[in-house]
């Protein structure tokens, strides 16, 4: 059997496509890795100023009802190995699916943030802390400090103790080839400022209102306290580093060095701090190994996250019927995947011949994805717009 | 571990199921994930590094970085992340001798 | 900080990957080749950015060729070779 749309991954940039293009009559399989299918969206859960809660995990589920009501198919627990020209999907277990247009939209990854002792039971990836507590409902760790300052990392840390987690801090991570950005405090303060401004909790308005003051901003890299500033009861350590992570066999304490006003880390006064749980938080970027195997021609643009597929106004990749959506094209939240998944199934809809008028389908499918982009209330990347522009500029060239 | 009551997501009323890891029986909630179930029941080391032989465990939660993999019912290299408990499921760590 | 794991799939510590760029590896390549950082199981998903890194931050900049991004298929080789041990116990 042959399907008109296979789409890999069922996050909300998959599974918003595969309904829309279901919706408009297309035969849709969506084969995601997971057990259960919502992708980053089954850890979610934040506040959304005069909205109430945002629980992914809900929402993933209504988005799953809806899809197989209407006819989607769902292979889970299968991972898609390869895409062959025609096009054929190659699944972990070697079968191959032929479908007459592929949807890449296999999300975002972490980068690592390594750190001496990172290897040890008890240390974790930002992103298992929010799956384990807000999907699992199992503490990560009873004393948990987190080491890297972005979003994600702030909103997370809110999301711990409101599940009854004690957060000792939010640390910067030392110095060394990894790090970066990650390690310097004016950068953190400067683009923290500009991510913030619709900010989903408490904790990154408390942030953000702090750093729009442009007095504040100036002096905070110099002036920040050296005990941190609380944000809702969680201390914000923008001095202090975790220059290791202790432990015979696990997790048992990291090691941390205060910096001093002139930006220098003063290893001689680091102390040792109890925790049985760390959490690293080295920011997103697009996984896109699999557009890259079948040769899409790939673009690194650091605005976005890293390599992405280059994409038209679209979201075709350069290879034509193979089509991306989501976090593979540049780091956003859920609404704006769900809104790409939505314009990627109306271009195919309209290639597959299932739509009365393309061109105005296609005009609401692109300005959705605006309107969702300039509301989003979680910004990952500062300057994400910049980023999208240079795609557009690129495709025009290539 | 477990986060009985959470203040926006409320209770949580699962089926108890029994898993064996490393020859001991714990209590597992259906649905969730082998590596979650262990926690939840202060069990973090999952295997040890083939070279080093340093104990591990989960890293990234979402089935990308395979620190997590175990031996389920005999098959190898699971990734307990994202491999859901089973009642009367066998799972064994890797890099150590077989219990 | 020598000691520390880059490539945890593989054991391969940052000491390793500087003395093997000492030793005149040039590529991202030519040094996942002799350590096998990167060519684990999770095919370098965790490790990949972090080797690049090392690349640039300790091989003299003018040395490197720069490697293609693409991944080539399959994306998982490795799965084949632990599913072959499937049955036979641990090493
Ligand atoms: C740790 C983490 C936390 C985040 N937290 C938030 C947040 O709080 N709020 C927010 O708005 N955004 C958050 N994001 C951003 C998030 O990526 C987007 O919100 C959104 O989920 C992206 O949707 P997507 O459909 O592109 O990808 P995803 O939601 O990532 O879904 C992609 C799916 O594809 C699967 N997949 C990947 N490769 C394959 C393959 N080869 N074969 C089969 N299946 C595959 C994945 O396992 C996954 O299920 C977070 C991202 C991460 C990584
Ligand atoms: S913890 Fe990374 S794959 Fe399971
Ligand atoms: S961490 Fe290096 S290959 Fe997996």
């Amino acid at each position: 059997m042959k399907f008109d749309l296979v789409v890999i991954g069922a996050g909300p940039a998959g599974i918003s496509a595969a309904i829309k293009a279901r919706k408009n009559g297309a035969h849709v399989l969506i084969v995601d890795e997971n057990p259960v299918a919502g992708g980053k969206l089954l850890g979610q859960l934040y506040e959304v100023p005069d909205k109430g809660w945002w629980i992914g995990q809900r929402i993933a589920e209504k988005l799953v009802d809806q899809a197989t009501s209407i006819g989607v198919q769902f292979l889970q627990e299968t991972e898609a190995w390869g895409i062959f020209p025609g096009w054929k999907v190659v699944l972990e277990n070697s079968e191959t699916i032929d479908t007459s247009y592929v949807l890449i939209a296999t999300g975002a990854a972490e980068k690592a943030l390594p750190i001496p002792g990172w290897t040890k039971p008890g240390v974790i990836a930002i992103g298992a802390a929010q799956v384990l507590t807000n999907y699992h409902r199992v503490k990560p760790g009873k004393r948990v400090a987190i080491i890297g300052v972005d979003p994600l990392s702030l909103s997370i840390a809110q999301e711990l103790q409101l599940a009854g987690v004690e957060v000792v801090g939010i640390y910067l991570p030392p110095i060394n080839p990894f790090s970066q950005e990650k390690a310097d405090p004016h950068y953190l303060l400067t683009n923290l400022a500009k991510m913030s401004h619709l900010a989903p909790n408490q904790l990154l308005k408390t942030a953000g209102k702090m750093l729009h003051n442009p007095f504040v901003k100036k002096l905070a890299a110099k002036w920040y306290p050296a005990n941190g500033l609380k944000i809702g009861n969680i201390p914000l350590y923008l001095r202090k580093r975790v220059m290791e992570i202790g432990g015979e066999t696990e997790v048992d304490h990291i090691r941390v060095a205060p910096i001093n006003r002139n930006g220098g880390t003063v290893l001689d006064d680091s102390i040792p701090v109890e925790v049985d749980c760390v959490c690293l938080s080295g920011g997103l970027y697009p996984l896109s190994e699999l557009a890259g195997s079948v040769g899409c021609k790939m673009v690194t643009i650091k605005e976005l996250g890293g390599t992405i597929p280059l994409y038209s106004p679209e979201m075709e990749t350069t290879q034509s019927g193979l089509f991306v959506a989501g976090n593979i094209t540049g780091i956003e939240g859920a609404k704006v995947a769900m809104a790409q998944g939505n314009l990627a199934a109306t271009a195919i809809s309209s290639r597959l011949g299932l739509l009365e008028n393309p061109s105005s389908a296609l005009e609401q499918a692109i300005s959705e994805v605006e309107k969702e982009r300039k509301n989003a209330i979680l910004t990952f990347m500062p300057q994400v717009e910049e980023g999208r522009e240079k795609v557009t500029t690129m495709w025009k060239t290539t | 571990m477990r986060i009985a009551d959470h203040p926006i997501l409320g209770k949580q009323r699962k089926r108890e199921v029994t898993i064996t890891f490393n020859g001991t029986s714990y209590t597992a909630l259906e649905g969730e994930s082998i590596a979650a179930a262990l926690l939840a029941n202060n069990i973090r080391t999952l295997r040890y590094s083939e070279i080093a032989k340093s104990p591990r465990a989960l890293y990234c939660g979402i089935g990308h970085c395979f620190e997590c993999r175990v031996t389920v019912d005999g098959v190898r290299s699971k990734r307990a992340c994202i491999t859901t408990v089973k009642d009367g499921m066998f799972i064994s760590s890797q890099g150590v001798d077989s219990p | 900080m020598n000691d520390m794991i880059i490539c945890r799939c593989e054991d391969v510590t940052l000491g390793e990957l500087i003395s093997h760029i000492e030793n005149g590896s040039q590529t991202v390549k030519s040094l996942k080749l002799q350590t096998r950082a990167g060519m684990g199981i999770c095919q370098g998903r965790t490790c990949r950015v972090l080797v690049e890194q090392v690349m640039t931050y300790y091989a003299d900049e003018s040395n490197i060729i720069s490697s293609s991004v693409g991944t080539n298929f399959p994306i998982r080789p490795i799965r084949l070779a632990e599913l072959a041990q499937n049955g036979k116990g641990d090493p």
